[in-house]
């Protein structure tokens, strides 16, 4: 009854393995059957790529692989070798959060988050080629992601939300800006 | 300084902790205050006790959730992504046989394997341990049996995953195959080997894990008086949580000798009880650490054997141990909702009142007991409310079988048998040729009432999501008259939020939930909660309330709610308990500190207490607003002499119910109440069904954040559909398991998903904070009626089993089509309604209790209200006092045992305190 993920060679070989990896030329030395989703957690320190299922089934380790979302738990990391990737991690730039991320918390579109890294850089991907999608073209482009939490309404909300921050060309406010001030004055701001 | 005026515009000086920035207060918004204090907002169920502390700062603003920058940049760490230096890969040895004598494990194979560090079996940890002090029945790892395939067996850990895997392999056990059981009717029976010896008390030889037998009223009387009758036998499939992240642990015995445990829990307090009996260390030697947790639903409350192998790994390796499982696991620990058989027989007499509901519900546990017992009891008493009903009868019955434990699931307990008896109340509509809508709206138990079991209902918006659903989704132009294919259909939903009892029932009386504040010169409120955050958004709602009391900005809020060593107890998200209980315990703490930033504030400006009232970042007289301090001021004075402002709240359900043998369970401080409206599109050729609409009313008391009561609502619909038209754990017919993974475990995708309109009903319960209620589990039930009964509007057949398949729904119209000698199904008609004279008699009883209940829910002198009092009985007596034919039966006579139904047959069963002893 038991099945097991990929089986292991006996005797995988030591590889040099590089790519892009978030704007950041990294080197790896990886075994050469090693999946992508693997290394990325293991080995290039992105964690925020998540494990769902490991076969295909939830989009919870999808990334870009040269702008193009694609499953990392599906795909041989030699595959990649070369490629430039994109995770969660490298979608906002440690100040400004992509206008999806931002919209995700303000309108529902994460619950208990896990598959929210999934569906960002699937959406980030979209929205980079077509910045206001109708609602067919987001539902076809999430649909090998799955969320238990939130229905999937509120992550469409967001969608819509985020392509209106894009279509006006805004930006979200840097996360590192003061806020509220615990002595405030009272009246009239001047 | 003492009793200055503050100008507008013009600051005395800078405080140090300020930023310097000085941005300007708000003034207060008038539209959040309650109209009973003087503000604009309107209060159509009447003020609140929690009125006064209303700030106008968050509560009722959508609001996004105070961790979700953690979650979008990923840096949110689950339980898979705690990395610990020096860790270890940890694996678990699982039972390929359904049932089996463990005859002898040999690790020498797997311990030579280089990089293997430690093995450990169920000889390591001999305690048991569930998350029901009652029914302690598992064991890390298997002591002498395996239970169901995939049960612990050992566990190994390695320096590598490949390793950990290899050695899974190698480490060989001799099983002895005994006879499974599988169909949960042959639980029933006597067996040679009962799953479990329970030790003390046995029910015959047999596989019953508990039974219930409960009668109210004249229930051999309800059948004379009723004109119109349901009687169906449900089956419905068991199905998983499905989360999108597998369970994961990491144990670190750290050098002080101390265990953490990290790990996605929604109930980390039981894990850590768990483990200290089973571990034998003291509860302070542990800490648990929650993670985020990706998804609970359930799934994730019990202290799991996992948890437990991990922590002996680690303690006997010396080093931490990471254990995750794959994506099959999840399958094979399981507690999903129970498949289940369910016989419901429903009875309205000639003025259309449900004059008896009758149920029997038989529930297949699997291999462990986890919440069962509870969910025993829910499958029966969850329904007896909304409806005033005449009399009431429920045998249920859990029994463990060879398969993978069932346990809480969202709506626990109460799903499969609501979707019975709202598909019962459509059938009772159609014979008496009424409106299903009337007919609810006719027979609702008003707010401030008691149930026929006893349970005290407070608030309920339960007509008011009715009527709503009604006019949002068009339904006097919609039903029966959609062509054939397509339909509509209504279902409701009652739900306990939060657990009259806590499940550790503690003489001592300890607090539910209990919530520690903390303020320092920053001025920035530290808050300490035990409340597990599964994504729910408990910790924005403990932040929201926390700041609305003292005025503040939600960026002035931080929550600690992680780790035992530092939070105070909370009993964890279950039954639906986090917002009503955690909620008021922070109320209660911030309000300590409130009072001493007032009374700081009357000695700077020299005023009186009571004129002061606390706006955004200010606290000032309600009478002159120049006159005030801001918020770091007064808590620089309140400081004076003491340091940081401390203080504790905690909430504890008040004393309820009857005492009648399982009159605690479903007892609950407050109850939600929801209605939902359904449309769906039928092929009538092929049996797919599209739900295309649905009209969600939920009534939540008050929504402290409406982004997130959307949010439960519209997941609580995706979950419900899944369980209506897809999801399904199959087995084969020897047992096994067919579908472990996310291919064929089908949940909807977003293509399936309906257009939600979720409808929020605001109820304004006296006892919730600020009035609230729980938003989590209830919305899940109505979904799965509605959508049945939005099949019946469509092609005129009534399913009774679930999940909907396609093929299912074929067979039933290729039935249809027999019976009535048609051959196409394309020439079928859909069910047609002409009102009989009943429907008004209805409509107007329905309007004198609309009239009723508006003044009993404004009116704080109302009287009693027993269930009975539709049937003629003393409104203001508990019937069984004011009727001496009302019975209150917790034990079946020789009469009904005599003929028992299916789950009731349990009961034929002599209960002994030892195995095979004489009666
Ligand atoms: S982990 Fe890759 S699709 Fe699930
Ligand atoms: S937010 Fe929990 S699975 Fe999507």
């Amino acid at each position: 009854m038991v099945q097991y993920r990929l089986p292991m060679l006996p005797h995988p070989e030591e590889i040099e393995w590089t790519a892009e990896v978030n704007g950041a030329e990294t080197t790896l030395h990886i075994e050469n059957n090693a999946v992508l989703l693997d290394v990325l957690r293991e080995k290039a320190g992105s964690l925020g790529t998540k494990r769902g299922c490991d076969m295909g089934t939830c989009g919870c380790c999808s990334v870009l692989i040269d702008g193009d979302p694609r499953l990392s738990c599906l795909t041989l990391a030699s595959e990649a070798d070369g490629t430039s990737i994109t995770t969660v991690e490298g979608l906002s730039d440690g100040h400004h959060l992509h206008p999806i991320q931002q919209t995700f918390t303000e309108f529902g579109g994460s619950q208990c988050g896990f598959c929210t890294p999934g569906f960002l850089v699937v959406i980030s991907a979209l929205l980079s080629e077509n910045s206001s999608p109708s609602d067919e073209e987001i539902k076809s482009a999430i649909e090998g992601n799955l969320c238990r939490c939130t229905g999937f309404q509120q992550i469409v909300d967001s969608v819509r939300a985020a392509s209106d921050i894009l279509v006006a060309g805004d930006r979200v406010e840097d996360s590192t800006s003061a806020k509220s001030d615990p002595h405030p004055g009272f009246g009239e701001e001047v | 300084m003492v009793g200055y005026k503050q100008q507008p515009g013009k600051l005395p000086f800078s405080k140090p902790g300020s930023g310097g920035k000085n941005s300007f207060s708000k003034p207060i918004e008038e539209n959040m205050i309650p109209s009973s204090q003087g503000g604009k907002l309107k209060q159509p169920w009447g003020p609140h006790r929690h009125d006064s502390l209303v700030s106008g700062q968050v509560i009722g603003k959508d609001t996004a959730l105070v961790d979700s920058n953690w979650k979008v940049t990923g840096q949110a760490h689950y339980g898979d992504d705690v990395r610990i230096k020096g860790e270890l890969i940890g694996r678990i040895v699982r039972s390929p046989h359904h049932y089996a004598r463990v005859i002898s494990i040999d690790c020498s194979r797997a311990l030579k394997l280089p990089g293997v560090v430690a093995v450990a079996t169920g000889a390591d940890a001999n305690n048991k341990f569930g998350v029901l002090p009652v029914t302690k029945d598992e064991h890390a790892m298997a002591v002498d049996k395996v239970r169901h395939a995939g049960d612990l067996v050992a566990c190994v850990a390695a320096e590598d995953e490949a390793t950990a895997r290899e050695a899974e392999r190698l480490i060989e056990v001799e099983y002895e195959i005994l006879d499974s059981i599988h169909d949960m009717r042959d639980g029933l029976k006597d067996s040679f080997e009962p799953i479990h010896d329970r030790g003390k008390y046995h029910i015959g030889e047999s596989n019953v894990q508990k039974r219930v037998f409960q009668e109210f009223g004249d229930v051999s009387g309800m059948l004379s008086s009723s004109v119109a009758s349901y009687k169906e036998d449900w089956v419905f499939a068991g199905v998983n949580h499905a989360f999108t992240e597998p369970h994961a642990v990491v144990a670190h015995w750290d050098p002080t000798g101390r265990l953490t445990l990290y790990t996605p829990q929604q109930v980390p307090h039981y894990v850590h009880r768990a483990l200290a009996d089973v571990l034998e260390i003291p509860m302070h030697q542990i800490n648990v650490h929650r993670t985020f947790v990706g998804g609970g639903f359930g799934g994730k409350s019990d202290p799991f054997p996992h948890e437990m192998c991990a922590a002996i790994l680690a303690r006997k390796s010396g080093r931490p141990v990471r254990l995750t499982f794959d994506r099959e696991e999840v399958y094979w620990v399981n507690r999903g909702r129970h498949p289940s058989r369910i016989e419901m027989n429903l009875h309205a007499d000639e003025e259309g009142r449900i004059c008896g509901i009758e149920t029997d519900a038989l529930i297949d546990g699997g291999a462990f007991a986890s919440f069962g017992h509870v969910t025993t009891y829910y499958n029966g008493v969850l329904h007896t409310a909304p409806y005033e009903i005449g009399s009431f009868h429920y045998t249920g019955a859990r029994v463990w079988t060879n398969k993978p434990a069932s346990g809480a699931m969202r709506g626990h307990g109460a799903v499969n048998s609501r979707c019975a008896v709202e598909v019962g109340l459509d059938h009772l509509a159609e014979q008496l040729s009424v409106d299903p809508i009337s007919l609810r709206l006719a027979n609702l138990l008003p707010p401030h009432s008691s149930t026929i079991t006893g349970f005290r209902v407070t608030s309920i918006g339960m007509r008011e999501c009715l009527e709503r659903v009604r006019q949002e989704s068009g339904w006097t132009k919609k039903f029966r008259r959609l062509p054939l294919g397509k339909g509509i259909g209504v279902g409701c939903g009652f739900f306990i939020s939060g657990s009259g009892l806590p499940i550790h029932w503690d003489p001592n009386k300890f607090p539910h939930a209990t919530v520690h504040l903390k303020i320092d010169m920053d001025g920035g409120v530290t808050v300490h909660t035990g409340a597990a955050e599964i994504g729910q958004g408990s910790d924005t709602v403990v932040a929201q309330s926390v700041a609305e009391v003292l005025g503040l900005p939600l960026d002035m809020i931080r929550i600690k709610s992680r780790e035992s060593d530092t939070s105070p107890v909370d009993l964890g998200s279950y039954s639906s308990r986090v917002t009503f209980m955690n909620a008021n315990a922070a109320i209660s703490a911030a309000m300590d500190i409130r009072n001493n930033l007032i009374d700081a504030t009357a000695q700077i400006t020299n005023s009186d207490k009571q004129g002061l009232v606390i706006g955004d970042r200010r606290i000032f007289q309600k009478s002159d607003p120049s006159v005030g301090v801001s918020y770091l001021e007064a808590l620089h004075k309140a400081q004076e002499d003491r340091g940081a402002l401390i203080s504790s709240g905690a909430y504890r359900t008040p004393p309820m119910g009857k005492t009648h043998k399982g009159a605690a369970a479903g007892l609950a401080p407050a109850y939600s109440f929801s209605a939902y409206a359904a449309e769906v599109t039928v092929d009538v050729e092929t049996g797919q069904i599209n739900v295309e609409k649905v009209w969600a009313a939920h009534d939540c008391g008050k929504a402290l954040n409406p982004l997130a009561v959307k949010g439960q609502i519209i997941g609580s619909c995706h979950m419900g559909m899944g369980q209506v038209l897809s999801e399904e754990m199959r087995y084969s017919r020897n047992g096994s398991l067919l579908n472990p993974d996310l291919l064929d475990y089908k949940i909807p995708s977003v293509h399936e998903m309906p257009e939600v309109t979720p409808i929020i009903v605001e109820s304004n319960d006296p006892e919730g904070p600020f009035g609230a209620k729980e938003a989590g589990e209830g919305p899940l039930l109505p979904i799965l009626p509605a959508v049945c009964n939005a099949v019946y509007d469509a092609i005129g057949v009534r399913p009774s089993e679930l999940p909907l398949t396609p093929e299912k729904v074929f067979k039933l119209i290729e039935k249809r089509c027999k019976s009535e000698g048609i051959l196409d199904p394309l020439h079928l008609s859909p069910p047609s309604l002409n009102y009989s004279d009943l429907q008004t008699t209805l409509e107007n009883r329905a309007s004198e209790h609309s009239t009723r209940d508006i003044s009993r829910r404004l009116n704080e002198e109302r009287s009693e209200y027993y269930n009975g009092a539709l049937f003629g009985l003393d409104p203001s007596i508990p019937p069984d006092q004011s009727d001496p034919s009302w019975a209150v039966r917790v034990t079946p006579d020789q009469s009904y045992l005599d003929d028992p139904r299916l789950a009731g047959s349990a009961w034929k069963h002599t209960e002994r305190r030892k195995r095979g002893e004489e009666k």
